[in-house]
């Protein structure tokens, strides 16, 4: 079964407010993941106790997400409804962009359908026709500056995997020019790429990158050779504060589990000792949660920036995950 | 302010007697604004800075410095200057408005109320672009290098609030003798201000309509040598020429106060003004809303004002000077005596931090507002029925309370409800710490919002740095759609705690401790509410606790720099707003240096120029630590302004202002 977990627009609700300069990046993403499924599955009880705080509880997961109808098994959480969600002024009056974050341990050969399947939600979700850029971050890249910045160390996230070869690279930017030929997307940038892997980069693809989006928060210290190559090469070199692995392993577990910050919808993993607790009679509640193993497959950011008065309207994220029993 | 029309000025027993026709005209001419300019949309973000100069004259041999009171020669020359008119600049009262013929437009000068100022703008607005962002440094010092070209060899435009020496009856350039029959002051002679018609009748009429010269006694940093109680030993009881010159001798000079009589002394401060176009009416009043409570802070985090008229003084910052130097009201209307002629007291002078929010915002809580709000009920009815809401035309029907102090007996005689002399009249004499402008007639100008709390900075990088950090605040406010509401009354509050010596790193200001809508726990508010992004009503169900819940005292650091478990900060907020958009690596690290300089600024690590001047002061060799700047200190503090304006700490001077931002470009 597919999961498909969405955040909506999370310019309001704070989560994309960096709270802690040395915070972990991917913060935002997972405190906009919780803020949202907490929104949908928490009912404020009728009464307010003495300390002005309403008590919640937490309703079953199956009233606010949604399985496809039609027999595909995708679940949505919280249920999707675009209906209501877009953009209040006119295609041009925006810029939009999306990265796509290709996870590490999910199929390479389906980037393909994945890719497509990413532009459609946020299209549909901002109910636009194309995006100006779109950042494809492959898993495993780590940009490195001259220096050390201690800063940076703490944004990477936990190194999960090797860099893919980069054929494989290749053959998943031909995807991408696939859709700029369509015309859905207008640039095409990619993430993390140092001097020697952008140059080889640049010789191997037809339609070449117009962005390389480096992690370099407050430290001003990209390499000389990756200046010179992305000037002489009109690449724009952009910053980001992303996590590079923005979904470390046990994430989505731990946003959708059983426990006090979880959302509920998986059942807790069970484990020798637990059996044990049930052995002796101590009560357990009955598991309603979905069971089985979580692979993430992919995530997608999305921002649309009013371009002549620097607002953003939108920002959010998709990601999708497999469970199999 | 347009100077070209000139006309005759009434004195103030005749304006005085006009003021509710005027009134009512600018009443109607707004109605008109509104009808005309209320669906005006999707306008861009257009904005602009203001720099003003103070014109000094140097004396290198006998180490003296004067004010140059040749604004008007220079503004001549420049406006003379058929290169910079070829490329758009010049100065517009002079030479009207010309299409450039290339494509940057050079900057702009204009005349001020000080006839020793100069103020400079961009040739164009800035937008939003961040290669805009990062002209607008250039574009200041451009502007300096224009203005001092067409100055004398010894001349400088400096960017220091005031003028150490303004009062001291001498450091004038020519010289004319104080005590003149306009501004009555003993200090400043009538020549000090603007020859333009318009200024000497301001400062007339506010002397004349209240009774006596204005009053600005600040208390005197008390030094260990500083003699206590402090009378301020340059003042002149026995002048007995003008009915005012009894001022004195009724106890117009307070103890332990440098004591100053006349407009020039507020009014010729130079400070550092933007103001940004929005998107449309709404956008404009949230954003006027929004940006009120950060104006003490802004104030206190720019605070450059530490001498006045020969003396250190205890207060840190302008604005009460400029607000004093401006206070027309009455002995009745301030409360000393009971009310007969005047219609109301009046608790704040016209040139003070605003008492109106004007939003229609769902989170504008009725507790926000200003109990003591004085508004003329009269003209408010007409505004209402004329179709304004009631929050707007109480807006208005409060800046209208004033009597307009410069009235020109032709524009009397037809009201043009295309034109609207007679609602700036009042407006622009409605000196408050943010403005609502609205349209004007004639071109696409959208609603603007103009803030005016902040302090000029010595160097241009400065200026840049606080100009920009203004306008991404603003943009972080309106992606993120922050809330930084606080009752009125505690802005008041702040404003005055911003004067205190080193407020920036001792003082506490009431803030709002959380700016973002809670998540909320109903399932009605997530991502896919019918609402409208913005302004949701408050949810029903949901009650709200005490205002004064909403808020706390923090210090500048906290609010600026954020609070472990508290307010996120000012800078993170708009570090978090950076991150949301594609920005490049150079512009990201030059906007860093800018925000450096502001988080510095707020922990202390940075010292305010109050604090930098004040500790020059006290280091100079000819300080005799009894508070008195002398002559040659402040001929050398003038050097050093300049010395620091052109090297921005790269050479190891003034560091403990500026720090090493500037070493790494």
């Amino acid at each position: 079964m597919k999961l498909i977990l969405s955040t909506g627009n999370i310019m309001e609700g704070g989560s994309s407010i960096r709270r802690d300069p040395t915070q972990k990046s991917n913060a935002e993403l997972v405190a906009s993941f919780r803020n949202n499924f907490a929104a949908h599955s928490l009912q404020t009880d009728g009464m307010v106790n003495g300390n002005g705080t309403a008590k919640t509880h937490r309703s079953n997961y199956k009233t606010w997400t949604h399985m496809a109808d039609d027999g595909r098994m995708e679940l949505e959480v919280p249920k999707l409804s675009f209906d209501r969600s877009g953009l209040q002024e006119e295609r041009e009056q925006y810029d939009i962009t999306l990265k796509l974050f290709y996870l590490s341990g999910a199929p390479i050969e389906k980037r393909a359908v994945q890719t497509r399947e990413a532009v459609n939600l946020v299209l549909k979700e901002l109910h636009m026709p194309s995006l100006n850029l779109l950042i494809i971050s492959f898993p495993g890249i780590y940009f490195d500056e001259e220096e050390d910045c201690p800063d940076k160390i703490s944004t990477r996230g936990p190194v999960e995997a090797e860099p893919e070869p980069l054929e494989s690279q290749i053959e998943t930017w031909k995807v991408l020019e696939q859709l700029h030929k369509e015309g859905i997307v207008r640039k095409l940038g990619i993430a993390e790429f140092g001097h020697d892997r952008l140059q080889t980069f640049l010789e191997k693809t037809t339609l070449r990158p117009s962005v390389d989006q480096i992690n370099l928060r407050d430290c001003c210290s990209v390499p000389k050779s990756l200046l010179k190559l992305a000037k002489s090469q009109h690449v724009e070199l952009l910053v980001h504060n992303d996590c590079s692995n923005v979904l470390p392993r046990g994430t989505v577990r731990e946003l959708l589990g059983p426990g006090p910050d979880g959302a509920g919808v998986l059942a807790e993993t069970t484990k020798p000792e637990e059996k044990q607790k049930t052995l002796h009679g101590e009560a357990h509640a009955p598991e309603e949660g979905l069971k089985g193993e979580v692979q993430p497959l992919w995530v997608v950011k999305y921002t649309a920036v009013v371009k002549n008065r620097g607002v953003v309207e939108d920002k959010g994220y998709f990601a999708v995950a497999e469970l199999t029993e | 302010m347009g100077l070209l029309a000139i006309g005759t000025p009434l004195d103030w027993p005749s304006a005085k007697k006009v003021a509710s026709h005027v009134r009512e005209w600018g009443i109607e001419q707004l109605l008109a604004i509104w009808r005309r300019a209320k669906g005006k949309e999707r306008d861009a973000l257009l904005w602009g800075d203001e720099i003003e100069y103070i014109v000094v004259a140097l004396d290198d041999q006998q180490r003296l410095v004067k004010l140059s009171l040749r604004q008007a020669d220079i503004l001549h020359a420049l406006a003379e200057d058929e290169e910079l008119i070829k490329q758009g600049g010049g100065v517009p009262d002079l030479n009207g408005e010309k299409a450039p013929t290339n494509k940057k437009r050079a900057p702009t000068f204009h005349p001020e109320f000080g006839r020793f100022m100069l103020e400079a703008t961009p040739g164009q607005p800035w937008g939003i672009d961040f290669k805009d962002l990062l002209d607008v440094e250039q574009d200041m010092k451009w502007r300096r290098k224009i203005a001092k070209e067409h100055m004398e060899a010894n001349e400088y435009p400096i960017t220091l609030t005031t003028f150490p020496l303004l009062g001291d009856r001498k450091s004038l350039v020519p010289y004319y003798p104080p005590h003149g029959e306009r501004l009555r002051s003993q200090f400043v002679p009538d020549e000090i201000a603007n020859p333009h018609i318009r200024f000497p009748t301001l400062a007339a009429n506010i002397r004349s309509r209240r009774g006596r010269k204005v009053e600005l006694n600040v208390p005197v940093f008390h030094d260990t040598k500083t003699p206590w109680p402090f009378k301020d030993p340059t003042v002149d009881y026995d002048l007995h020429e003008f009915p005012e010159d009894a001022d004195v001798r009724n106890g117009a000079a307070k103890d332990n106060c440098v004591y100053m009589d006349a407009m020039a002394f507020g009014m010729g401060s130079c400070c550092l003004q933007i103001t940004f176009q929005a998107k449309n009416i709404d956008e404009g009043r949230k954003m006027y809303d929004q940006l009120s409570p950060l104006g003490p802070i802004l104030l206190a985090l720019t605070a450059a004002t530490p001498i006045y008229k020969g003396f250190l003084v205890d207060t840190d910052v302008r604005w009460n000077q400029v607000s004093g130097a401006v206070d027309c009201r009455t002995r009745e209307e301030l409360g000393e005596v009971p009310l007969k002629h005047d219609r109301w007291r009046i608790p704040k002078s016209r040139y003070a931090s605003n008492s109106t929010y004007i939003s229609q915002d769902s989170r504008l809580r009725p507790e926000y507002l200003d109990p003591d709000l004085v508004v003329d009920e009269d003209l408010k009815a007409k505004l209402v029925e004329g179709g304004m809401d009631d929050l707007l035309a109480t807006h208005f029907a409060h800046l209208f309370i004033r009597d307009p102090l410069v009235v020109f007996e032709e524009d009397l005689k037809e009201l043009d409800l295309t034109k609207t002399d007679h609602f700036e009249n009042l407006q622009s004499t409605n000196w408050q710490h943010m403005r609502f402008k609205p349209p004007p007639p004639g071109n696409d100008t959208g609603w603007r919002v103009e803030v005016r709390p902040m302090e000029i900075q010595i160097t241009d990088f400065e200026n840049a740095a606080f100009s920009i950090f203004v306008v991404l605040i603003t943009r972080a406010i309106l992606s993120f759609n922050l809330n930084f509401y606080i009752p009125i009354p505690r802005t008041t509050e702040n404003m005055e705690t911003a004067h205190k010596r080193d407020a920036v790193l001792n003082e506490k200001f009431y803030f709002r401790r959380n700016p973002v809508m809670r998540p909320s726990a109903s399932p009605q508010s997530g991502r896919n509410t019918p609402e409208p992004r913005h302004d949701r009503p408050s949810r029903p169900g949901t009650p709200l606790g005490p205002v004064e819940d909403e808020y706390e005292l923090m210090t500048v650091d906290e609010i600026i720099n954020g609070k472990a478990g508290g307010f996120p900060g000012l800078i993170p907020l708009v570090e978090s707003y950076l991150d949301s958009l594609n920005v490049d690596v150079e512009t990201r690290c030059e906007l860093a240096q800018y925000l450096a300089l502001i988080k510095g600024r707020a922990n202390g690590r940075l010292w305010t120029a109050a604090k930098w001047i004040r500790h020059f002061v006290r280091e100079h060799k000819d300080y005799k630590m009894d508070s008195v700047v002398s002559d040659g200190l402040a001929y050398d503090l003038v050097k050093a302004a300049e010395r620091i304006t052109n090297q921005e700490g790269r050479d190891g001077f003034a560091k403990e202002m500026l720090g090493d931002v500037r070493d790494e470009s």
